[in-house]
């Protein structure tokens, strides 16, 4: 994958952003607040179609276009793919109009021809690294499902479509536990949320079962890599229904012990999900709420069989994060046999020379890839030489080094 | 400027209702202000006949005249008594009868279990379609809508009724007719591929 141009109209601080994007490296230069995360955010937005950085996606619109009564703000995106050439086009509508106060929306078009988000979900891939991400391992275990959800609707076709599936049976089913509990009533009505909740519910558990593992194969040997073979690294993926029948008199295993959950049908784990689900019934409807499910799925990062996000150094879970990311890198391209576009934030700042020097080493085998940094200084002269180079300052391209990136229009 | 209140309380009435606006509201609280022949007395008594003289059947709760304790269709005996048609709102039976395809009895829910809306089995009038079983009822059509919420009642209804002697059946789902394949969306075409049918052999 090869994104080839880019336009911004409106986004963040940038009014008008055009340019021609070069293959292969490209640092972005500047000091703090220019816009060089918003650029790396905007290209995100084509693969996820929400804005990471952003609590809500209303925030994108520049602020002076925000006020007009129709503002938008809008991502325009050339991008070439197994020998294919795509236009992208996303366009966040905010009409400050309607009666009932401003509303939001979001267009999408492929090649000119509006499209639904669920058709062109898969089409731009891209992995993110923002500093921030840290908190997917310290932070809530909220950040890491997240986190896998937003990898998995990229790769798995319908992922995304069993999570939005899962959740809105989610807030049903909760509605009536409440309801039953309140008002009592007969539990038999559960049978039908039960069975959707178990058929989304394991296509989830079931992908993320797969994609932990594969994800753990790839962030293992490169976390191995970075850390000069002193760190072993792994991914824990801890379900909160388990479809896997625990030991007896074991409530929970030990996290070194490695369970291998990889096996498992399908129609198996719906089956045992539903039967928990009905097992669960009483207790649910005293609490009023579905106890069990990906929704409460827990995620660990462990270093030499320490959890980084209770014990971890700043440095380890910097490194981990990363080694995370190029794994993600790697999986993509595996899963889906194309390289995603490779987007990392102020990613050398807090690492030591040593594995400063691994990570570039690394970026040379993925196809694009593009960096952000106050200081060019800490990069070497010869991965300078081999990169783009592009200044940025109040949401323009200022000024390029050899050798030249493109032109802008 | 505030509106005079009459003309404001009619707007605020049209706005409770489905499907109208604050704009379409006052457009039609206008109209009739506008009229001289006898539009808005007629609208007037319509409404006030609406509920005055309608009532539901006290077997199917379809809505029927205030004299009558049991709708036509109940009392029609040339009607199938061994079939019983459920459906979510009056509407529907009008819908079905349009057909002219189904020759059964009805059953009238009065809505759809939601959990999200807080309507449950006691909201609805599922006692008093068990209760119809006893006489001589040899199958029960589920015709709720093809929604979340109806699917949730039809299985609901279905459970309820494993036990009995009754043939419970679903409406079929699948392509329209006169319709396009390749318009037809996803999950529509895949619940036509599962439910399709052996082509008789003539």
């Amino acid at each position: 994958m090869n994104l080839t141009h880019l336009s911004l109209t409106n986004y963040r601080n940038f009014t008008r952003f055009d340019i021609d994007v070069p293959g292969g490296v490209l640092l972005l230069v500047g000091p703090n607040a220019q816009g060089k995360t918003s650029l790396l955010e905007a290209i995100y937005f084509l693969a996820i179609f929400t804005a990471f950085h952003a609590e809500h996606d209303r925030q994108v619109i520049h602020f002076g276009a925000s006020q007009e009564p129709l503002a938008v703000a809008r991502i325009v995106a050339e991008f070439e793919k197994a020998g294919r050439r795509h236009r992208l086009e996303v366009r966040i509508i905010q009409d400050n109009q309607g009666l009932n106060g401003s509303r939001l929306r979001k267009e999408v078009l492929l090649d000119g021809v509006p499209r639904k988000i669920q058709d062109v979900f898969r089409l731009f891939n891209a992995v993110l690294f923002l500093p921030q991400m840290l908190r997917i391992i310290e932070g809530s275990p909220e950040e890491r499902r997240r986190y896998l959800n937003l990898a998995l609707a990229q790769v798995h076709p319908d992922y995304a479509a069993n999570l939005s599936l899962y959740s809105q049976t989610l807030t049903r089913r909760n509605a009536l536990l409440k309801q039953l509990y309140e008002r009592s009533g007969d539990p038999a009505q559960l049978s039908y949320w039960d069975e959707q909740l178990a058929r989304a519910g394991a296509y989830l558990i079931q992908a993320r079962i797969q994609a932990v593992h594969e994800l753990e194969r790839h962030a293992a040997s490169i976390h191995l890599e970075l850390t000069r073979s002193k760190e072993v690294f792994r991914l824990v993926y801890q379900p909160a229904f388990d479809p896997l029948p625990r030991p007896d008199n074991q409530i929970s295993l030990p996290m070194e012990t490695p369970i291998d959950r990889s096996n498992l049908a399908y129609e198996m784990i719906f089956q045992r999900f539903l039967r928990a689900l009905e097992a669960n019934r009483a207790e649910e409807i005293a609490r009023g709420v579905t106890t069990i499910g990906p929704h409460r799925d827990e995620l660990r990062f462990l270093a030499n069989g320490v959890d980084l996000g209770s014990f971890g150094s700043r440095g380890q879970i910097r490194t981990a994060m990363l080694s995370m990311k190029l794994a993600e890198v790697a999986w993509m391209k595996a899963r889906t046999g194309h390289w995603p576009v490779l987007l990392l934030d102020e990613v050398l700042a807090e690492l030591d020379l040593e594995r400063r020097a691994d990570l570039l080493a690394r970026l040379e085998g993925v196809e694009q890839a593009l960096l952000t940094t106050t200081d060019l200084n800490l990069f070497s002269d010869d991965f300078v030489r081999q990169a783009s180079v592009w200044q940025i300052l109040h949401g323009r391209l200022e000024s390029s080094q050899e050798p030249q990136p493109g032109s802008i229009r | 400027m505030q509106l005079p209140e009459p003309v404001q309380k009619l707007i605020d009435a049209f706005s409770r209702l489905p499907g109208i606006g604050p704009k379409t509201a006052s457009r039609l609280a206008f109209y009739l202000l506008r009229t001289t022949d006898d539009t808005a007395p007629a609208l007037a008594e319509a409404l006030q006949a609406l509920k005055a003289n309608t009532s539901l059947c006290r077997v199917c709760f379809n809505i029927t005249l205030s004299d009558r304790e049991i709708c036509e269709i109940c009392d029609d005996p040339r009607r199938d008594r061994s079939v019983i048609c459920v459906v979510e709102e009056p509407l529907d039976v009008f819908a079905l009868e349009r057909t002219g395809g189904y020759s059964g009895l009805y059953h009238v829910l009065h809505g759809v279990l939601s959990p999200i809306e807080g309507i449950g089995v006691d909201d609805l009038r599922i006692q008093e379609l068990l209760d119809r079983l006893k006489e001589n009822v040899t199958e029960i059509i589920l015709a709720t809508n093809p929604s979340m919420e109806g699917d949730a009642t039809a299985m609901y209804l279905g459970r309820r009724l494993a036990g009995s002697k009754v043939r419970v059946t679903r409406l079929a789902r699948g392509l329209p007719v006169g319709g396009d394949l390749e318009y037809a969306d996803q999950n529509t075409l895949k619940r036509a591929l599962d439910g399709r049918q052996t082509l008789e052999r003539g």
